[in-house]
């Protein structure tokens, strides 16, 4: 019987459950030091002076380190702008300016409390308009003097991080001709991960090496990142990951480790470092707020001739991710609805902001929200019915992207759209007062990131995969990669143990991102697997006196087809073979192929290709209170392909948990920024959805196998929050008749809307 | 810091002369207790009066309710004696925090802690409770209203202990109701809250109005001019016109310039709308 499809319980359940699991924010060693950070008070100035003698009074507090005792120079993803220390100025709220190390945590964060950083403060440049205004201030003066080491030209100028233009050159005659010009502007704030476990770290020194345990998605970046902030080679640097508290993208790069892991070189102590619950709010790498303009020259029948498209995103303080992520536009316009020809600039500029990065499909709820809404408005515009005429336009098979790539399954959306009107027909859905029905849909990518997995055959015919794969708690690796082992191998599930990340002793992984582990780490383990699997049918074969096409594998168990007494068990067949051969391993490295495109496509493009994608439809169906101006989500449906479901339960957990996140952005969720500073800094503030904010999602999950993915698995934990954002302002616009074209769509929004109206 | 337990009034009122302005009284420790997780500075001894028995306890005294200081949220939510009697004091109790909460906070820790967004308060208001105080010194009674004299700020003295709470029961040809709007559908503050309580004449007109907000920077309170605009109004097919009294609510009880203001001002016009069509659909037997 196939475990494919089936629901083994978690290797990590009954450990979470207990309370037992060992989570980074957990970790202690006798005898360690804590640090804490100084951080700045102000949202930008010049450093005046820093006096260390108050943190020095502070008891248990060893030293105060500022940017004179730390590397110097400016390192990054991309951009090498970010100093080990600020040491000028400040370019946000909570960046760092000293460290301080104590024998005990509160005195260490008594001392860093303690620190007098004497800033003279100049008007931040806050928002992005604000950041491309004409003479504005430079947020960085020495921007043009910043290395940049995440590839070609990026378009960089002043404030501007990066720009991708797409630009393909005769719009003009396209909108001299139309009917309907359709203009939107659509504005998205920042959305913060919220994760529960802060941000920490643990260092050791020995023997010359760094060595840093943490919870962290992306180890191997990590081990890059402190080497390169440190000064020293990737190998001086292992990375060790333990049980992650949450992540949804804020734990992909550095924090903390290289300060961590300075201090215990300098004192030969482990030292301890853990962001207080402000810091994690004033330092999250949030998605960033958003500015999105599109312009549609339509024909009287419908067909959208052109589309102009301009987006500024706000890249904070520094770069990060931003720079890559500026492509990502060029796989959204286009890519599900026909728009015509396309003209896409995406800018991506510096403000005094603490950075964005990311967050849970990266600039997709945004570009989603942009899209869907303006597809409702030229609906709209045409007195069309919306799903009518998003099924007229929507893009068919061979269709090019705006990078030049075909789409080869678009036609798996025109069924999500049957699929959906089955369950929850559109006709009828959303009728009555302030009752709305919106729908969004999406086609997402798999990250292609590179994996590897190491698997061995245990003597007692059990199976371990080693690989740094983290499981962030979707269950890609605690029973998704243990599944396809297990299948490859004929074991039970529980028969097959997975390791903790450990960069000494694994393949390169690119981390927890992008719906990757179960596809790409899947490849790699479904390869080994099946080496492992040939190695055992070749040993049993000659201790059979069998063909090895003839023998089959089952729950641990070797035997030669049609004659059940000739059998062996794994682990005498293993055991066999370690005192003959030797042990039974075998390792595999997988990275998805870019897919083909046209690499003139576009300028500032770091990001190639949109690689495996799935496809996704959203239907919402919501009402307003009229005297509260609540919305309430009365029915959500989601239908997403995503190649071939392992593990139906943690799919659903993950398309559960996407859309509670997306309705949180749509609805509830406060970021504001006011002067670079934020304005929420509490959970209580923030405004997270609840239980009863969510409605249980109902759910479609298609299966159209990926013939490279392991048994046609794609990836599927990411993309669920990407259009929900979309599908929810739409059916809000409809059930009032008003564009909500701003999120959140707070209650102050609707009735004032609901008073416009009236 | 010392941990007083305590087993009667008496008792209670003998360390509050004690301790004076450093002690502090602990009941449910809703508040209490996450201001010293906080590291707030400590009192120098917290009075814990959970265990005297004398402060539980809901009854009828004389035709008013008596309700001891110790009687939990949960308790009033669930009590068929004040969901009958006081309606929206049932409901108010409801939406506060989570059952957790509801389950260990009290009436008298919720009153004296005065917060500006406390469910309860508003609906103690409409049925113009009053404060039973005594102390060693003797005993006192005072007016809600008067007792919150700002957000955290009561007239309460430092050697005085509130023993219970009496509030006036619904009478005849009359309905009340609270409703709260939070952020968020449970677990949240109230950004506005609004009791409401009616009494109409056999012909339907409105003979008495009480109306009490919560939720701004004011603590809980009434708002007569609110109150003034619906008495006398007659109901038309068993419909109340808010329109004027909304208006008083919106600009009385929302002068501020908070942050939240601007929607409290737009709310509270069609919160009383709707409490108001509640309330009248609750009274029977009224002709017009």
């Amino acid at each position: 019987m196939s475990l494919l499809g089936s629901n083994p319980a978690r290797s990590d359940a009954d450990a979470k459950l207990r309370g037992e699991a060992v989570f980074g924010a957990d970790l202690a060693r006798p005898g360690m030091l804590w640090a804490s950070i100084s951080r700045s008070p102000v949202a930008a100035g010049r450093i005046r002076s820093i006096d260390s003698g108050p943190a020095l009074k502070v008891d248990g507090v060893l030293d105060v380190l500022t940017a004179a005792d730390v590397p110097d120079g400016r390192t990054g993803v991309i951009v090498n702008d970010i100093p080990f220390l600020a040491a000028d100025y400040v370019a946000y709220e909570g960046e760092p300016v000293a460290i301080v190390v104590a024998d005990n945590r509160a005195a260490a964060d008594a001392g860093a409390q303690a620190v007098d950083i004497d800033i003279e403060p100049t008007e931040p440049v806050s928002t992005p308009e604000q950041a491309l205004a004409p003479g504005v201030r430079l947020v960085h003066p020495d921007w043009n003097r910043f290395a940049v080491t995440g590839g070609a030209d990026i378009g960089r100028d002043g404030n501007v991080v990066a720009e991708v233009v797409h630009d393909p050159g005769d719009l003009d005659e396209a909108f001299a001709v139309a009917d309907v010009v359709v203009e939107g502007t659509y504005r998205t704030p920042r959305q913060y991960q919220a994760h529960l476990e802060p941000k920490m770290a643990l260092a050791t020194y020995e023997s010359g090496r760094y060595v840093i345990e943490v919870s962290h998605q992306y180890p191997f970046r990590l081990r890059d990142r402190v080497a390169q902030m440190l000064g020293v080679a990737p190998s001086a640097v292992r990375v060790v990951g333990h049980h992650i508290g949450g992540g949804f993208g804020a734990k992909l790069d550095v924090s903390l480790e290289a300060f961590a892991a300075l201090l215990a070189r300098r004192y030969r102590r482990p030292v301890r470092m853990q962001h207080a619950a402000l810091e994690e709010r004033l330092v999250a790498p949030c998605r960033a707020n958003a500015l999105v303009s599109i312009r549609s020259a339509v024909s009287g029948d419908g067909t959208i001739l052109a589309t102009d498209v301009e987006i500024v995103s706000d890249s904070g303080a520094y770069a990060n991710n931003g720079p890559a992520l500026s492509a990502i536009p060029m796989f959204v316009f286009g890519s599900i609805y026909r728009v015509g020809t396309a003209r896409i600039r995406t800018r991506n500029v510096y403000t005094n902001t603490a950075p964005t990065g990311a967050y849970r499909g990266v600039n997709g709820p945004w570009l989603v929200f942009a899209n869907e809404r303006h597809i409702d408005a030229v609906a709209d515009a045409l007195d069309r019915d919306r799903r009518e005429f998003r099924l007229a336009s929507l893009a068919r098979d061979g269709d090019l992207m705006r990078n030049g790539q075909p789409l080869e399954e678009i036609s798996i959306l025109r069924e999500a759209f049957d699929r959906v009107d089955e369950l929850a027909p559109w006709q009828g859905a959303g009728t009555g007062e302030l009752r709305g029905v919106g729908q969004a849909a999406a086609v997402w990518l798999t990250n292609p990131m590179p994996g590897h997995a190491t698997v061995k055959l245990n003597e007692d015919g059990t199976a371990t995969v080693i690989t740094s794969a983290t499981e962030n708690g979707s269950g890609a690796v605690a029973t998704g990669l243990r599944q396809i082992a297990a299948e490859t191998l004929g074991l039970a599930a529980d028969a097959v143990t997975i390791t903790m990340p450990d960069t000494d002793a694994t393949g390169y992984d690119a981390g927890s991102q992008g719906s990757r582990t179960t596809h790409v780490v899947g490849r790699a383990i479904a390869d080994a697997s099946a080496e492992v699997r040939s190695q055992v049918l070749d040993r049993a074969s000659q201790m059979l006196e069998a063909a090895p096409e003839d023998l089959t594998i089952d729950d641990g168990v070797v035997a030669v087809a049609g004659v059940p007494a000739a059998s062996l068990t794994l682990g005498a067949v293993a055991q066999a073979a370690t005192w003959s051969d030797g042990p039974i391993t075998a390792g595999a490295s997988y990275v998805t192929p870019t897919p083909p495109h046209d690499p003139a496509c576009a300028t500032g493009m770091l990001i190639k290709g949109w690689p495996t994608p799935t496809y996704h439809l959203h239907q919402a169906e919501v009402s307003v209170d009229v005297v509260t101006g609540r919305v309430t989500v009365d029915r959500y449906v989601v239908c997403q392909e995503v190649g071939r479901a392992i593990h139906p339960d943690a799919i659903a957990g993950q398309i559960q948990g996407g859309v509670a996140q997306g309705l949180g952005f749509a609805l509830s969720e406060r970021v504001d920024l006011d002067h670079g500073r934020y304005v929420q800094r509490t959970f209580k503030a923030h405004g997270l959805p609840l239980a009863e904010d969510v409605p249980k999602v109902e759910m479609i999950v298609m299966e159209h196998v990926d013939p490279a993915g392991p048994y046609g698995a794609k990836g599927a934990a990411e993309p669920p929050i990407v259009p929900v954002a979309a599908a929810v302002a739409n059916a809000v616009s409809d059930a009032i008749g008003v564009p909500f074209d701003t999120l959140p769509i707070t209650p102050e929004a609707v009735l004032e809307a609901l008073e416009a109206e009236s | 810091m010392r941990f007083c337990r305590v087993r009667s009034v008496a008792e209670a009122v003998d360390e509050l002369s004690r301790w004076g302005t450093e002690g502090r009284i602990l009941a449910g420790g809703t508040d209490v207790m996450p201001q010293y997780l906080r590291g707030e500075q400590p009192p120098a001894a917290l009075i814990d009066i959970s265990g005297i028995d004398g402060l539980q306890g809901v009854s009828e005294v004389g035709g008013v309710t008596s309700i001891g200081t110790l009687v939990t949220l949960r308790r009033l939510a669930t009590a068929s004696l004040v969901a009958m009697r006081h309606p929206a004091l049932a409901q108010a109790a409801t939406a506060v925090g989570a059952w957790q909460t509801q389950t260990v906070a009290t009436l008298g820790g919720n009153i004296c802690s005065a917060a500006a967004t406390a469910d309860t308060l508003p609906a103690l208001l409409v049925a113009d409770a009053q404060l039973m105080l005594v102390s060693k010194s003797g005993r006192r009674r005072i007016g809600l209203e008067e007792f919150l004299e700002g957000p955290g700020a009561t007239a309460l003295r430092p050697t005085e202990l509130l023993r219970a709470i009496e509030a006036e029961p619904l009478g005849e040809r009359s309905a009340e109701g609270y409703v709260k709007v939070g952020r968020r559908s449970a677990m949240d503050l109230a950004v506005v809250g609004l009791a409401l309580r009616l009494s109409v004449t056999p012909t339907g007109v409105v003979n008495n109005a009480r109306i009490a907000v919560c939720g701004g920077t004011r603590p809980p309170h009434r708002v007569p001019s609110a109150e003034a605009a619906v008495v006398g109004t007659q109901l038309v097919d068993g419909r109340l016109d808010c329109t004027d009294a909304g208006a008083e609510l919106a600009s009385a009880a929302a002068p501020e310039r908070a942050r939240e203001a601007e929607y409290r001002r737009r709310v509270l016009p069609r919160l009383l709308s709707r409490l108001a069509e509640r309330c009248v659909a609750g009274i029977s037997g009224v002709g017009s």
